[in-house]
Parts: structure tokens; C-alpha cells; sequence
């Protein structure tokens, strides 16, 4: 049955609050898990008391206090890429995903903006427009909702998060190794401000709506990275003869070299070389390599080809830091 | 203006639900808020609770009194916790609480949680459901006194 603790004895004011103190420093901060107890709902206390004056067990209640919970206004947005998204001189369509996220306890709606020029960065990407995710966390285009501010800000549950797409083009001028950042603000309607800072009887569910600890608005950033590549030819050429000098008689070979180099941190794709035969020389059949394998000429499966006129080798993607090296040889007419 | 009252003057509810058997409980519940001075020094302050959010500390105060003309004996305040709070502390009143709805009582301490393996754990303050305060004592005619215990708003 019930024992009364060592300290429940007492019948007079108890000296409850010279702890307060100590207490204090346990209790900071005061931290919401989740959304927490939804808006609008009430929050009812009730104590009874039993006892014995005589006549048996009495029981009495005490009166009720109900408390209305209010709206807490708070959102956070994270970037869905982690690292830096990597982009090319020039491209539109460019791509980063961010996550806005409820956290407040009441169904509210979200204004999104984006900041691009807020510096610590090499250019300004130009945003270009903002999707709304259909619930696949993918962006396509012709399944998610373009957004336009004001007309259709995403309204979210409690602890609800929506994928938004912000898609920006790349300046022509940014060279390889630039960065752009580009970051999504999202802002409670309802209101923003400090923590605590409160809008009277506007909250979900009749009560206030009041600033959370995130002030009612979150942002964070993403980043692009300019991944571009150059191309550079060098062209020689060395002429041996019958003599075994390097005299350019009737009957010489000349033997061309073409070396490609592919700089920077990305890479080149459907990259060819073609070089014209020059007049007054003849193609040695069977004569083009590749990095010292020999290439046939029929236009087939290996990458180089004779078609009469030019000699063409397609090297195809080629990644920044690699070389390539064709030669063939002509004989002079 | 809000209306902030210091700690010590808080308390001060006035009793008012009165029973037939002439023992009277009041309930009154405030918002425990932490203010910062110009000297950065913290202040804890009790609010009428006007404005209540997930995290909100709420004190829970319980006054009684001993109207009648009888000792009231085998006096037992209890108080089921409402389900959007979640138990914090009961100061140093030192109440039997529940962990399982009201059927087993004892001391925070000694209580344990049964696990979905068959094992238990030590019961936590989230854990409780009901607070309880059994007096050794009777109350006297006239005699009063107060309860706390704090909670979160969860």
C-alpha cells in the first residue's frame, strides 16, 4: 500500500523554492524534441485529494486548469548537397536541392527565396526559378510545381519537409575551379522574428503564434563548382628521304605528329582530331596511330579513319591532365 | 503588459474549491520562464500562463487546506499527469510517482520500465504518469500546505 515518503509529512508552507537555484542550471535550455504538442490542443490538470476525517474515505477534486497550447513558428532548411555541384561555363538548368522542414507545431505556410550574391564566392550564379518536389525527392520538371512566391508557398504539417529544386544558370565567364553558392530562405507567413517575439491569436487552433528558437526562418546554402576544361594541338613534323637526310625531295615521308593536351579540372567529350592531307603529298596507307597502336582506315570500330581527303581520329572524352598523341604519315608527291 | 510574478509571491493562489468534507485543493499551474539581467545574471520568473509552447517548463502547484472541523486523516493528494506534459521534477517534496498508469507507486528511484525484451531499465522522469503525495500525518483542523512539481510542455 502506500507509504509516505520521509518528506511528505509536512502540513505547513514547505520551503520548496530554496532549491530554485540549483534547479535552474538543470533546466537550461528548454528544448521542444519534434514538433511537440500540436496547436490548438488543451492541456488539462486535475489533482483529487482522498481522505479520512471519521466517516470513511472522502475523495475531492480540485478545480481544473486548462491550458491552450499555442502555434510555435519554427523551420529549418538544409542543403541536399553536400558537396559542391559541379557545373560548366555557360550551362543552364543547374541544379541544387535543399530540404525545408517544419518544426514548429501547427500547419504553416512557407515563403522561399534564394541569395546568390552574398559573396564568398568566386561568381553569381542566376537563379532562374525554384520547384517544389512532388514527394519523389527527384526533380523533374514536368512533375513538379514551379514556384512562384506568394501564390503557391508550400503550407507544411508539423515535422513535414518538402525537397525544393533551385535551378541556375552559370555565367559564360567563369573559368575552371570558380565557385558559386546559392542559398534557399524559407520564412514562417505567419510572421518572423526574435525568439518569443509573438503574433496574438494567429496561431493554428485559435491561440498565439510564437517566434521558435529559429526566429520563424532558416537558410542554408549550396554550392556550385566550375568544372571546365581546355584543349591545346601541337603539330610537328619530320621529313625522311631515301638519302637519309631530312631534305623534303619527291618521294620523302613525312611523318605528323599531333599531341592534345586536355587541362583543368574537368574533361572534354567528343573530341576529334582532323587533319586535312596537304596537296602535293599522298596518305601512306595504313599509317595513323594512336598513342603507337596502329589504326586501320576503313571508318569502323577502332577510333581513327581514312575517307580520301583527311585523316580523322576520334578520341572521344577525354579528362583534364591527359595527353593524346596521333601520327600519320605522307609522301611527298 | 504581462503580468510576471517573482517566485516567492507566486504562490499565493487563492483556495477556492472547496468540497463538502471541508478539505479544500486548489490547482494553479505557471509558466517558468528565464530572464537575463543587464548582468547576465539568469532569473526565474513564473507567468499567469498566457502564451504556452512545446518546451515550456510548467510548475504545477497544489494547495491545501483543512477547512473542516476534523483532523483529515490518510490524506493523499494525487495528480495524473496531463499527456502533453512530460514529468521534470517535484522540487524537494519528494512525491511516490507511477510509471504505468497509476498501478504500481514508489519513489522515481526504485521504479524500473519493463523493456520489449524482458528486461527493465531504471524508470526516467519522462517515464512518469501520475505524481502522488501520501501524508504520515493527519492534517489538522486549519491546516494547510503546498505542492509543486514541474513539467515540459512536450
Amino acid at each position: 500500500m502506500v507509504i509516505a515518503p520521509v518528506g511528505g509529512a509536512k502540513h505547513r508552507l514547505l520551503p520548496s523554492y530554496s532549491i530554485i537555484p540549483v534547479l535552474a542550471a538543470l533546466a537550461l535550455p528548454t528544448q521542444a524534441e519534434a514538433a511537440g504538442t500540436r496547436a490548438g490542443s488543451t492541456i488539462s490538470n486535475t489533482a483529487s485529494a482522498s481522505f479520512d476525517t471519521g466517516g470513511g474515505t472522502a475523495t475531492v477534486d480540485s478545480n481544473r486548469v486548462d491550458l491552450l497550447v499555442d502555434e510555435l513558428l519554427d523551420v529549418t532548411v538544409d542543403s541536399s548537397n553536400p558537396a559542391d555541384v559541379p557545373t560548366t561555363p555557360g550551362a543552364t538548368g543547374q541544379l541544387l536541392t535543399f530540404l525545408v522542414t517544419n518544426n514548429g507545431n501547427g500547419v504553416e505556410a512557407f515563403g522561399l527565396a534564394t541569395i546568390a550574391n552574398a559573396g564568398g564566392d568566386n561568381y553569381d550564379p542566376a537563379v532562374a526559378q525554384i520547384y517544389l518536389d512532388n514527394g519523389d525527392g527527384l526533380f523533374d520538371a514536368s512533375t513538379d510545381t514551379l514556384y512562384t512566391a506568394g501564390a503557391n508557398d508550400p503550407s507544411l504539417n508539423p515535422d513535414q519537409s518538402i525537397a525544393v529544386f533551385v535551378l541556375a544558370t552559370t555565367p559564360g565567364t567563369v573559368v575552371d575551379g570558380n565557385r558559386g553558392i546559392v542559398s534557399l530562405v524559407a520564412a514562417a507567413k505567419t510572421g518572423t522574428g526574435d525568439p518569443g517575439d509573438s503574433f496574438a491569436s494567429e496561431g493554428e487552433g485559435g491561440g498565439d503564434a510564437v517566434v521558435g528558437s529559429t526566429g520563424a526562418d532558416g537558410q542554408d546554402a549550396g554550392a556550385f563548382i566550375v568544372s571546365a576544361a581546355t584543349v591545346t594541338l601541337v603539330k610537328s613534323a619530320v621529313v625522311t628521304n631515301s638519302l637519309g637526310t631530312a631534305g623534303p625531295v619527291p618521294g620523302a615521308t613525312i611523318t605528323y605528329t599531333i599531341v592534345a593536351t586536355v587541362a583543368g579540372s574537368g574533361s572534354v567529350s567528343g573530341l576529334a582530331i582532323t587533319d586535312n592531307i596537304p596537296a602535293d603529298t599522298s596518305y601512306v596507307p595504313g599509317s595513323i596511330a594512336l598513342g603507337g597502336s596502329g589504326l586501320s582506315d576503313a571508318a569502323d570500330a577502332d577510333a581513327g579513319d581514312y575517307n580520301g581527303t583527311r585523316v580523322n581520329v576520334a578520341l572521344g572524352t577525354v579528362a583534364g591532365g591527359q595527353t593524346r598523341t596521333v601520327t600519320f604519315q605522307t609522301k611527298i608527291d | 503588459m504581462r503580468t510576471a510574478l517573482f517566485l516567492l509571491l507566486a504562490m499565493l493562489a487563492p483556495g477556492q474549491a472547496f468540497a463538502a468534507n471541508q478539505v479544500a485543493l486548489d490547482n494553479a499551474v505557471f509558466v517558468e520562464r528565464v530572464s537575463t539581467d543587464a548582468q547576465g545574471k539568469q532569473r526565474i520568473i513564473l507567468e499567469e500562463p498566457k502564451v504556452v509552447v512545446p518546451g515550456d517548463r510548467l510548475v504545477f502547484v497544489l494547495n491545501y487546506r483543512n477547512a473542516g472541523a476534523q483532523p483529515a486523516d490518510k490524506f493523499v493528494i494525487t495528480n495524473p499527469l496531463p499527456a502533453a506534459v512530460r514529468f521534470a521534477d517535484a522540487g524537494d517534496t519528494r512525491p511516490m510517482v507511477s510509471v504505468d498508469g497509476g498501478k504500481q507507486w514508489g519513489l522515481l528511484a526504485d521504479l524500473s520500465v519493463p523493456m520489449t525484451d524482458g528486461t527493465h531499465r531504471a524508470a526516467q522522469p519522462a517515464d512518469v504518469t501520475h505524481v502522488r503525495w501520501a501524508f504520515q500525518k493527519p492534517i489538522p483542523v486549519g491546516g494547510s500546505g503546498k505542492l509543486i512539481f514541474r513539467g515540459v510542455v512536450k
